[in-house]
Formats: C-alpha cells, structure tokens, sequence
C-alpha cells in the first residue's frame, strides 16, 4: 500500500465472472481521490456498476472489500458489522489506501444484513 | 382467421389465467418482470416514506410559508407517484407488504428524516433547527428519486413501455422538485440566485405529469 502524490489511491475493481454485468470477469484499475467515491469515479471512466440511491442506503452497489480500506462518512445506512465482514456500499466509499473490491454483491449482502437482522435483508429477501 | 394474426396467439394458452401476457412480453424483450416488480415496490416504498416525512418536514418550516407550500406540493406529488405504480407491481404479479416497516426498510431511498439531534427524553429537540438543513434534507431526497426512477427507465426501455411511460412522467417532476429545491437553497444558505424556472403548480398535489391520465379522483 502506497499513497500517490495528491491523495490519489489505485483502487482496482474486480468483475465476478459469474457476474451479469457487461463488464463479466474484468478487473479495471483506477485512480481515485480521498474525496470521491469509488462509484462516481469508476462510472465517470466508463465502468457502470449498479447503484441505485447513491447514499449508502438501498444496498444495490454492495461491494466486497478484499484489500485496503475506505471510509463511509456519508452512508445513511451502514453497520460495524458491514465492516467486520468486509462489506463495502461504493456509492459512498472513499478511498484510504491502495484498494481492492469486489463488485456486484448485493444477493449475497442482502442475505448477511438478514442474517444479522439488519435492513434490508429480511424485507427484501422475504417480500 | 385467427392463425393468420400474428399477435392472437402466442405463449399463453387462450383462456390461462395463471400467466400474464403483460409479463411474457416483457420477458421476451429481455427484461425480468419479477426483478422489475420488486425494483418497483423499493421505488414507490420511497415516495410513501417521502410522503410521510415531508408532512413532518414541511410542519418545521413554520413561519416559512413560501417553503411550507412548495414541500406540501412536492409532498402530494411522491403519494401521486405511490398511486400511480401501485395497480402495475400488482399487474405484475406482486403486492404490497403487509407490514409497513418491512415497507419502509426495502425502500430504495433513506428516510427524509427532520434534521435534529435527539433530546435527553428521546424526542426530537427543534429548538435549534435551521430552515437550510430542512431544504436540504428535501433535496438530497429528490436526488435519491431522480436515481431510482432514471434507473427504472433505463431498465424499462425498449422492454415495458407501460412502466417506462410511469417512470418516466415521474421522473419529470421529481426534477422539477430538485430544481424547486436547489433554487429555495441557494438563497437561503448561499445568498445566491439559481432559479428553478417555476413560478406555482395549479393547486397543490397537481402532479401535472403523473396523474395526467387518472385512474380515479383518489389518486
């Protein structure tokens, strides 16, 4: 992990191959600030990861964090357990280290907010 | 004769009434109806929340009445929006859930909660509330609206045209709710100028485009 000049962090984003995004077994490397967000920088370089409310709410970019580390300060709805297990919301994540996630979670992360009793796993998953 | 209209016959069985034509076609056309049924109810989950707390919301502008009723048209708009897409999750093979926080928890946009810090008692304390938090609070709400019904459209495209036609007309006015917004904002916080280019809607709740065609007086 090294800090490039002017905050700037590589965050390299990994596309499951199972994925049904476009973007399928790709994994794209980018350069982002400390004050953007991993979402609006990969979709302003022409990389469209799901999202939806863009406030760390709805839970549709749900991402897994595989190396680094980023922080929420602006995320409506994201628990000390999404961090414990390494869960991140991109909409809203921003960059602390040199980084490394996993896109297009959102089935599996519904399924541990249910599993620990957070929103909205079981309203979703249930409904 | 029928086997000579192209459209009289197709996967549905004259007479099935366990499936839906208005769900096979848009299967066809590449999209998940079920997919789109839930991404549908998360949406209006949020206009039914906005609703809500924007009664709330617009009770804390006293004394702002210019705001008050600018919220309150914005406010009956997202219930129009709610009305509207309620009979299409339902033509899709869905329902509403049967408690509403599970409601509120799917919705796709965070509670448009009032911007205060609880008191010691567990209330809300008010005292301190400024007009600008409020406003902003609304706009960033509208935002969340914008994304989720741009979503719904770009989903909708060339695949269920009855659900792009909803989504589309709401999306119309949740930007001219944003533009309301970022105008009243402006000024209040900024001292600035950035007109929405809107003066009145006709009476409050108008929903110019969401409820041009009616389904009843209620809605």
């Amino acid at each position: 992990m090294t800090q490039s000049s002017n905050e700037m962090w590589t965050v390299t984003i990994v596309v499951p191959e199972g994925s049904s995004l476009d973007e399928a077994g790709e994994t794209y490397d980018l350069e982002v600030g400390t004050d953007e967000t991993i979402l609006a920088t990969a979709r302003s370089a022409g990389v469209w990861l799901p999202a939806d409310c863009q406030q760390g709410w709805c839970t549709t970019c749900a991402a897994r964090l595989v190396d680094g580390d980023v922080v929420h300060p602006n995320a409506r709805r994201y628990y000390d357990e999404d961090d414990e297990a390494g869960y991140i919301l991109p909409c809203t994540a921003k960059p602390r280290t040199d980084t490394t996630i996993v896109v297009d979670q959102h089935d599996d992360f519904l399924e541990f907010r249910a599993a620990n009793d957070r929103p909205p796993g079981n309203s979703k998953l249930n409904g | 004769m029928s086997e000579e209209k192209s459209h009289a016959t197709g996967t549905v069985e004259p007479g099935d009434t366990s499936k839906r034509v208005g769900m096979e076609v848009i299967r066809e056309r590449g999209l998940d109806p079920e997919e789109l049924r839930e991404k549908l109810i998360d949406a209006i989950g949020a206009e039914f929340t906005t609703y809500y707390y924007y009664t709330n919301l617009r009770m804390h502008l006293a004394g702002e009445e210019d705001y008050k009723e600018i919220t309150e048209d914005a406010r009956l708009e997202d219930r129009a929006h709610f009305e509207l897409v309620v009979p299409r999750i339902y033509e899709l093979e869905g329902s509403l859930p049967n408690d509403i926080r599970d409601f509120a928890d799917r919705a796709s946009c965070p509670d448009a909660e009032v911007p205060t810090p609880m008191d010691d008692s567990g209330g809300f304390d008010t005292s301190e509330l400024e007009v600008e938090d409020i406003l902003e609070v609304l706009l960033e709400a509208e935002r969340c609206a914008i994304r989720t019904w741009s979503e719904i459209c770009d989903m909708t495209r060339g695949a269920d045209p009855r659900t792009y036609d909803m989504a589309q007309r709401i999306l119309n006015e949740e930007m001219d709710h944003e533009a309301w917004f970022i105008e009243l904002l402006s000024k209040e916080r900024d001292d600035e100028i950035n007109p929405a280019g809107h003066f009145a809607r006709g009476e409050p709740g108008d929903a110019p485009y969401s409820t041009n065609n009616r389904f009843n007086d209620s809605a």
